[in-house]
């Protein structure tokens, strides 16, 4: 069991997931939980020299440089927008989800060569 | 599965130069993970613990969490923190929360500068600008032999790629304003097709040393085994030495004492015409660059073969001139008029500006017939 295998997915679900949460019923708590969970994730991906990883990391940055700043609109007032901000870093998690499983499918097969 | 796994095995390549400073740049990354989680927990845990006692005031929440962090301690601007939980919370947060800042921070600087995160990357970016190279040359070893022939291929716009397994000459190579280097050792294959020996025209090969230079050479050779198309300049300590390079595969071993000892008689030889002779010197030698001397074969096929030199008028039509004729069997025929006729086989020696030198070359392999033809309608 990898351990730190589990936890990157885990964070990337449960990004996903609150990222769902907070567009069809907007929450500050959600949205800060989802932003909270998206940067361990990426922090996570950090430094990963594997097939896919430059790809997810890449995604992961993405989704972070929208929740950031949807949690500071949010709150600020814009309900809105944070919502549109939202949206974009799910298009974002849902490639750092479809990555993940290539990436885990592919690892297998090298694994299986060596 | 089992065609994946094929499909796998085809697309995996041969690990490059530029493959291995990736992978270190990806281990210094990894090496930010730590002190980042630990960060980023303490100022979640934090964040949300403002959150529940200010009922979910996001921002002030995270600038109480960075200022108590952070050692700043502006006060409690946050509603709830002047509670007694809320100081309980802060004293906690700021027990924990400060030392796993400092460590955080301290272990983020040491990565940084102790594994040379921007040097890495620099060299990364190198590799990456060298792959764009095209008939440059390879320079194995730096000196200051190297640096003098530096000077003379800027001189000529020629690009070059420094290869040396020392990296204490690192600030050496940028005072020296070298463009592209590569600090490994240089008889490595990978090293060199990291230079772009598969593109490049030539290699030079100066490392001090004779074992060294051949096991360069031999490799440099492997790689590049058209002598025609690749031209291998090599240093050797003998004459002995030297011959043995080049049935290795060097284009030409030179022995430096013979070489300066050689130009040095040529001074004393020709001390009633030292202008001529040093003239010729600095032509022979690439030194000068407002003239230039070409051999050019004439082809079995071209236009040329049967003319004399005054039909075809070379002084006239391109601006150089044919200053001697080496024919098929070596002999030199420097006795030329305009009635000369080219041959099969002839060698035309041209002389003349380099720009104009480059023209010509191109015109007469390529464009003969209507340089001929011109002419002959002229």
């Amino acid at each position: 069991m990898r351990l730190k295998k589990i936890l990157t997915h885990f964070f990337i679900l449960m990004a996903l997931t609150t990222n769902i949460s907070f567009i069809t019923s907007p929450n500050g708590w959600e949205l800060v939980i989802t932003i909270i969970m998206n940067l361990f994730a990426t922090i996570l991906k950090m430094g990963e020299g594997r097939i896919l990883s430059n790809e997810l990391m890449a995604s992961s940055l993405v989704a972070d440089l929208h929740l950031i700043p949807a949690g500071f609109i949010y709150y600020l007032g814009n309900e809105g927008e944070a919502v549109g901000l939202a949206m974009g870093a799910l298009a974002a998690n849902i490639i750092s989800i479809i990555l993940g499983i290539i990436e885990t499918i592919l690892a297998t097969f090298t694994e299986e060569e060596e | 599965m089992a065609r994946l796994r094929l499909k796998r095995k085809k697309l995996r390549r041969k690990k490059t130069l530029k493959d291995i400073y990736e992978e270190r740049l990806f281990e210094i990354l990894r090496q930010f993970q730590l002190p980042l989680l630990m960060l980023h927990t303490v100022m979640s845990v934090g964040t949300i613990g403002y959150m529940i006692l200010s009922d979910g005031d996001f921002i002030n929440s995270l600038y109480m969490t960075i200022i108590t962090v952070g050692t700043i301690g502006y006060g409690e601007v946050v509603r709830g923190s002047d509670t007694l939980i809320g100081r309980i919370f802060t004293t906690f947060l700021a027990l924990g929360g400060i030392g796993v800042f400092t460590t955080s921070v301290t272990i983020l600087i040491r990565v940084f500068f102790a594994e040379d995160f921007v040097g890495v990357f620099r060299a990364w970016k190198m590799l990456n600008d060298i792959e764009k190279l095209r008939n440059h040359y390879i320079l194995c070893g730096f000196n200051r032999t190297t640096l003098e022939l530096i000077k003379l291929l800027k001189k000529r716009k020629i690009n070059y790629v420094v290869i040396d397994s020392r990296k204490e000459i690192e600030r050496q190579l940028k005072e020296s304003r070298v463009e592209y280097y590569i600090l490994e050792e240089p008889y490595k294959r990978m090293i060199l097709e990291a230079a772009g020996i598969k593109r490049a025209k030539g290699l030079v090969v100066n490392l001090g040393d004779d074992a060294r230079n051949i096991a360069v050479i031999v490799t440099a050779r492997l790689l590049r085994p058209d002598k025609e198309n690749f031209f291998i300049f090599s240093f050797a300590s003998n004459p002995e030495t030297a011959q043995k390079l080049e049935e290795l595969g060097a284009n030409r071993a030179i022995v430096p004492q013979k070489l300066l000892a050689t130009r040095l008689a040529a001074y004393i030889f020709h001390t009633g015409s030292a202008y001529i002779s040093d003239l010729f010197d600095k032509i022979a030698f690439g030194e000068e660059s407002e003239i230039d001397i070409l051999e050019l074969q004439v082809a079995e096929d071209s236009p040329l073969i049967g003319k004399k030199l005054k039909e075809i008028d070379l002084r006239k039509q391109l601006g150089v001139t044919v200053i001697a004729i080496r024919k098929s069997d070596g002999s030199l025929n420097l006795t030329i008029t305009g009635d000369t006729e080219i041959e099969l086989g002839d060698t035309l020696i041209l002389f003349g500006h380099p720009k104009r030198l480059r023209v010509a070359q191109k015109i007469l392999t390529e464009r003969a017939r209507e340089l001929v033809g011109g002419r002959d309608e002229a």
